[in-house]
């Protein structure tokens, strides 16, 4: 029910959006090519051409509960591969999008991208160390660093990781592009 | 014989152009039939097994009556007729004047094999040195650069390819006939002007190409040439671009003022490329690379030698053309994505590579093993829609035939190994829309065991490097799974022919958007241009049936415009041969050997040989010839044989098969039947490379010539006079089909009688509307009746039925009862049945339980009657094949998806708004309709396929009707509740089995009419002088209904337009001494043509259904029933002559 009201007071553009994302995917003749070449289909728990049928049969609850569309890593083989010549990845980019908007996001699938947008905003760029700090701490699970101990060895040998200080209170390098971005899609 | 004046050209020889060229010979027309190729046959010639029949059948399409008007014997191996020349090698250059009145010109590649000397001893093949990838067996073999295109033609022809040959003349100093020849003496007329500014370019090449033998002069610049030029005619200029003083294009422009014929090649460095392609713009042939050697120099210059100075261009005027040039494959290497690795994974073929290897004429000899590496093959899978159904290839259109191809690989590859092969068909859609299709596709599933996967593979990997290929893929319920096969096979789809858009170009037809022919509406065989027509694949992939209705559809409109521009079907002035009676006569046979030069006399006793068959039995005369195969050989033969008073020929000579056409007109020229003539080959015993010895030669000879003397003598002297013809048709059923069918006889000039059951004709095009391509059927209806009611040759006998009909082929009576129950009796000589077809009726999914639950042909009627307001939609649901493919009604209904799709998207384009679900198995939107399937789904209908196994459910509640369908693709129910549930029940049969008792044919298990072959007669019965066409057939839409009624009306017309037709020399006969009628033979005939005549008490055969098979003579326990030519004491004296020889 919450995620109907704020559909609603968030205004036309999000509907616009997901029949955007329909209007391109319409022409679907549910072959499963884009789920035959996709390298994360593995780990969805719904494959991409599912995806796409719950799509054009409007089930967007389902969607957007679904982590299908945020293990995307843009490889962009299942728009190079759809015979059809369908713009599959940029779909995925629209949904990724709506989530965000829909407030979906507090979703662990889609802690990753937040924190890692939100690194960016600070830094104008990636600091491997707090994204990693502060996705782990946004996930509250205390198990989960510890699968990634071998990895983090492994990149702080190679001097791939480099502890700074993080700067919570000066105003992000990034700020004014985000503000104009969050201006641009609520307009559209 | 027969002779008609107008003629038409067929450009294609493949099935369709030999279907269309075969039509328009039996009606008598002069048809030329031209193919690019070396061979007859088309694609057909590398594949052996056709679907649903799993066997060849291609003989079937020569003709049935006038039998001996054309060669009777396999059709893969070659074709005479003698109202057909063949050209091969041949293409169409040029076109001008109207329809009725066309001149062509027709440019023919030089053969430097002389078909009429070569003896196809091979002796060529062995000696010469080039090897390349064999076109025949889809490059999975070798061949020479002299060789045989086609292993099995008859004659079967040595060629030169003048593209890889190196002309080293090996094979001219072999061959033993003289038959290759380059030419080399005719090289010193051809005078070439070599102008370049550079002495060592201008020497070396005057040396090189004098060595070859041309006369060859130079100049050292431009004005130099030119006074050259104007003091002497040259046949070919080589002409440097730069040059001081006069540049190459210059001297060009001004060597073209002087003399415009005078070819011009241009001899360019690297850097001044584009300046010599300027050059070919205003006029030079060709330009020639810096540097150069001779190596490549000298062939290329022969071969613009053969080009210029040997090909024939032949002009010609002809009434119409029919353009049947086939189709292209799509490469799959070709578009440089190549996702399958074709050409660099091993083991990855086409599917005609796959039919080359299962072929008993391929590289592998049939063995199912890997061209590759030799290994077994044990697993398959196919892939299909490669190059189909694919944006990225640029194909929004199904190519129609790859899924049945696909499934009778699979089953060759189960027949050939004993079922041991996995076979797996990766597919989307399995479109088994044709006739018998969906049973043929269920027994491979289920009885052969061939796996059908609903996936779509997008590319093939490598196990390790050459190693065998892997294929990823997701099922339907989106598990990925990986499969490691032995070979996979690429269903390579369709694309225009090579050279399509110049054939466009040269004789006006416009193209489709994809590069096919572009058809008129309603019509498979009108394009664009008046008077050109198309037949088979060039306007869209078509299986063999559909390629051979459309085919004779095309010589029917052909013919048509003919007839009605003077042409017409009246017979030319040309008295019919009355041949010298004999019958009173002992035989005496004239013998005629042909010496072949002096060969013979070499390599045979020939005296010996000679006194031999001058003792046996019934020999009168035995004369020797030089060479009977040239003009003044067969004089003297003639002149021979007039003075000695023989009554029967034999000649042993070379290629029995080449004299039909002569021996006919011998038979004219000295008034005796060529029945009594025969031909045996002499020549092959005595082939170089043979190796045996005089004795053993001269053995073969005398045994081949005493089983000759022996068949001849026992012949049947006696000549058939013909039956007599009633010439006006009889059509049953006044639809579309029946009434174009009537309009297509009345046309060409003979009275048609048209019943129809009801009191109007249309049948269901009365209730058509739209059509998927947006044309108007009630336009279409309104024109056709207007046409049948105005035509003087049509008689109308409507809310009439056939009650009774008996008869044959020529000469049917039939009774047909009016609606007062008054009776007429009608006679004619053929019958068309075209009573049509219903949709079908149905109980499930609560059809007739609610008001909204309605079928297509309803919605549409509603639409247009305004029933069903479109704005008031809000939801429709679709389902498809209703009770339809599956027992007991398992065959799809080909025209429910369309009509679904043309539904839906008619509903859309009224209110966008509607939801729009299409439950479906598979959706059969073959050909160019694939593209309204897109559409549909571009304008959002929704699409969800459902299992026969698990059906959509119908839930009717106060009023209210869903439908709960499993997707198979999220694996749950999805509940569709609609304003409107839309039944696809698809077609049913009509009244068939009535008409099917009264007209002596047959109907299939499904209750339309049985035709006489799938593949190759789609129109006939098996009984002559019946024909069917539409939906009373199988399911149609309406162009294809048309398609058919003119096939129909072109078969009949071949029997009407006769007064009198003879069968053929081989017809069955009853000796009624013996006869003690059981009436074994009357089941026997599969052609009906026996029946018991109760009043004489005899057993009659009707000479014109007769195809002379024999299975009467077979079957008769008192030998009563006999095969003329074919009779036991000749068959006996021929075994005779065959072991006298041996013991």
């Amino acid at each position: 029910m919450s995620e109907e009201t704020r559909e609603l007071s968030e205004g036309h553009a999000e509907e616009d959006l997901m029949a955007a994302i329909r209007e391109n995917i319409k022409a679907c003749m549910q072959c499963g090519t884009c789920t035959g070449s996709c390298g994360s289909a593995y780990a969805m728990d719904f494959t991409p051409r599912q995806m796409w049928r719950m799509v054009q049969l409007g089930m967007v609850d389902e969607i957007f509960n679904s982590r299908t569309f945020s293990l995307c890593s843009s490889c962009y083989y299942c728009t190079l591969r759809c015979p059809r010549g369908l713009p599959l990845t940029e779909s995925i980019h629209g949904l990724k999008q709506l989530a965000v908007a829909k407030g979906v996001a507090e979703k662990k699938g889609a802690r990753f991208y937040q924190t890692f947008l939100d690194t960016v905003r600070r830094y104008g760029r990636v600091r491997e160390m707090e994204l990693m700090a502060r996705y782990f701490i946004a996930m509250k699970s205390p198990v989960l660093p510890l699968s990634f101990t071998p990895l983090g060895m492994k990149l702080m040998m190679k001097g791939k990781v480099s502890p700074e200080m993080p700067q919570f209170f000066r105003p992000g390098k990034l700020d004014g592009i985000f503000r104009k971005v969050k201006e641009l899609e609520a307009r559209s | 014989m027969r002779k008609k004046i107008g003629s038409a050209l067929v450009v294609g020889a493949g099935i369709s152009g030999i279907r269309s060229a075969l039509d328009l010979a039996e009606l008598g027309y002069q048809v030329k039939l031209i193919d690019r190729a070396p061979n007859l046959g088309g694609t057909l010639t590398q594949l052996d097994y056709q679907f649903p029949s799993d066997h060849c059948g291609m003989c079937k399409m020569l003709p049935l009556v006038e039998r001996d008007s054309s060669s009777q014997y396999c059709l893969r191996k070659g074709l005479f007729h003698q109202n057909i020349e063949i050209m091969l090698n041949t293409e169409l250059v040029e076109m001008e004047g109207e329809p009725g009145k066309f001149e062509v010109t027709l440019r023919q590649r030089p053969a430097v094999v002389d078909p009429e000397l070569c003896i196809g001893c091979g002796e060529c093949s062995r000696v010469c040195p080039v090897e390349v990838a064999d076109e025949f067996n889809a490059g999975l073999a070798k061949r020479k650069a002299v060789y045989l295109p086609v292993p099995h033609n008859i004659p079967n022809n040595y060629v030169v390819d003048l593209d890889s040959c190196t002309m080293c003349g090996e094979c001219e100093k072999i061959c033993p006939t003289g038959a290759i020849d380059f030419r080399w003496e005719a090289r010193s007329q051809f005078k070439i002007l070599v102008v370049d500014d550079e002495l060592i370019v201008r020497d070396s090449l005057k040396d090189w190409l004098i060595e070859e033998g041309f006369d060859v002069d130079t100049a050292e610049s431009g004005p130099a040439a030119l006074e050259k030029i104007a003091k002497q005619p040259y046949h070919l200029m080589l002409l440097d671009i730069k040059m001081p003083e006069m540049d190459g294009v210059e001297v060009l422009q001004r060597a073209k003022d002087m003399r415009p014929e005078l070819p011009v090649v241009m001899m360019t460095a690297y850097a001044t490329v584009e300046t010599a392609v300027e050059a070919m713009k205003i006029g030079a042939l060709d330009y020639l690379m810096k540097p150069f050697d001779p190596d490549t120099l000298v062939p290329l210059v022969v071969k613009l030698y053969e080009n210029l100075e040997r090909a024939g261009e032949l002009k010609m005027e002809v009434g119409a053309v029919i353009l049947a040039a086939g189709f292209g494959s799509f490469d799959p290497a070709g578009n440089g994505l190549n996702t399958y690795g074709y050409g660099e994974i091993p083991n990855v073929v086409t599917s005609i590579e796959f039919e080359r290897i299962v072929s008993a004429s391929g590289p592998s000899q049939g063995k199912l093993v890997r061209p590759s590496d030799g290994k077994e093959i044990r697993k398959i899978a196919w892939l299909q829609c490669v190059g189909s159904r694919d944006m990225h290839a640029d194909a929004d259109y199904c190519s129609s035939i790859c899924c049945m191809f696909s499934v009778k690989e699979a089953l060759l590859a189960k027949e050939r190994s004993n079922g041991q092969v996995e076979a797996a068909i990766f597919y989307m859609d399995m479109r088994t829309f044709g006739k018998d299709f969906q049973r043929y596709r269920d027994e491979a599933e289920k009885t052969y065991g061939v796996r059908f996967q609903r996936s779509r593979v997008h590319s093939v990997e490598q196990k390790e490097l050459g190693g065998d290929p892997r294929i990823v893929y997701t099922d339907i319920t989106g598990t990925g799974r990986e499969e490691i096969f032995d070979l996979v096979v690429l269903a390579a789809g369709q694309r225009p022919p090579a050279g399509s858009d110049v054939l466009a170009e040269t004789t006006g037809v416009e193209l489709n958007q994809w590069g096919f022919c572009q058809l008129k509406p309603f019509s498979l065989s009108l394009t664009s241009q008046d008077g050109v027509y198309v037949a088979g694949s060039f306007s869209g992939l078509r299986d063999i049936s559909e390629s051979v209705i459309q085919a004779s559809s095309a010589s029917l409109r052909a013919s048509g415009l003919i007839h009605s521009k003077g042409g017409g079907l009246a017979e030319a002035s040309e008295s019919k041969v009355a041949f010298r009676d004999v019958s009173r006569e002992p035989p005496q046979v004239m013998v005629a050997l042909c010496t072949c030069g002096d060969t013979f006399t070499q390599a045979v006793q020939i005296k010996e040989v000679e006194s031999f068959v001058s003792n046996l039995d019934s020999v009168s005369h035995v004369h020797r010839f030089g060479s009977i195969c040239t003009q003044e050989g067969w004089n003297q033969l003639e002149q021979a044989m007039e003075a000695s008073g023989a009554n029967r020929l034999l000649i042993g000579s070379c290629m029995p098969y080449l004299y039909t056409r002569k021996l006919r007109d011998l038979g004219a020229n000295i008034g005796l039947n060529p029945a009594l003539m025969e031909v045996v080959d002499i020549r092959s015993s005595v082939f170089p490379g043979n190796n045996s010895s005089q004795e053993q030669a001269s053995r073969e000879i005398r045994l081949a010539l005493s089983m000759g003397v022996g068949k001849l003598k026992g012949m049947d002297p006696s000549v058939s006079t013909g039956t007599p013809i009633a010439q006006k048709g009889l059509v049953v059923g006044g639809g579309i089909a029946g009434m174009t069918s009537a309009l297509g006889i009345a046309e060409h000039g003979f009275e048609v009688f048209l019943v129809e059951k009801t009191e109007e004709l249309g049948g269901n095009l009365r209730h058509l509307y739209r059509t998927l391509e947006g044309n108007s059927p009630q336009e279409l209806l309104e024109q056709t009746i207007s046409k049948v009611q105005r035509h003087p040759n049509i008689h109308l006998h409507m809310n009439s039925r056939v009650l009774h009909s008996h008869g044959r082929v020529g000469r049917f009576i039939t009774t047909i009862e009016k609606e007062d129950g008054s009776g007429e009796t009608l006679e004619h000589g053929v019958t068309i049945l075209a009573t049509g077809g219903k949709e079908a009726t149905t109980e499930s999914y609560g059809y007739g339980q609610s008001d909204i639950i309605v079928t297509q042909h309803q919605l549409e009627e509603q639409l247009h009657s305004g029933q069903i307001d479109p704005a008031e939609l809000g939801v429709v649901a679709m389902i498809q094949c209703v009770d339809s493919r599956e027992e007991p009604r398992n065959y799809c209904s080909r025209i429910c998806c369309s009509s679904a799709l043309k539904n839906a998207l008619y509903l859309k384009e009224q209110n966008p708004e509607i939801d729009i679900y299409i439950l479906y198995r598979d959706i059969m939107a073959y050909g160019f309709l694939e593209t309204y399937y897109t559409q549909a789904r571009q304008a959002g209908v929704i699409f969800i396929q459902y299992d026969v196994d698990d059906k959509p459910k119908v839930n009717i509640e106060n009023g209210r009707v869903s439908a709960a369908v499993t997707d198979p693709i999220l694996g749950r129910e999805v509940v569709v509740e609609t304003d409107l549930l839309v039944l696809s029940t698809g077609i049913a049969p009509e009244g068939q089995g009535k008409l099917a008792e009264i007209f002596g044919v047959e109907t299939n298990q499904d209750g339309f009419f049985q035709e006489a072959e799938y593949k190759w007669r789609p129109v006939d019965f098996l009984r002559e002088g019946v024909f069917t066409c539409g939906m009373s057939h199988s399911p149609r839409n309406i162009t294809e209904s048309i398609a058919m009624a003119e096939a129909t009306a072109q078969r009949a017309l071949r029997i009407l337009a006769s007064e009198r037709l003879t069968a053929g020399s081989t017809v069955a006969e009853v000796r009624y001494s013996l006869c003690s009628l059981c009436e074994k033979c009357i089941e026997a005939c599969p052609y009906g043509a026996r029946w018991r005549d109760e009043d004489e008490e005899k057993i009659m055969v009707d000479e014109l259904s007769c195809q002379g098979c024999g299975s009467c003579a077979a079957v008769c326990p008192n030998s009563a029933s006999v095969l003329r030519g074919y009779r036991d004491q000749q068959i006996f004296s021929v075994i005779d002559a065959a072991l006298e020889e041996i013991f």
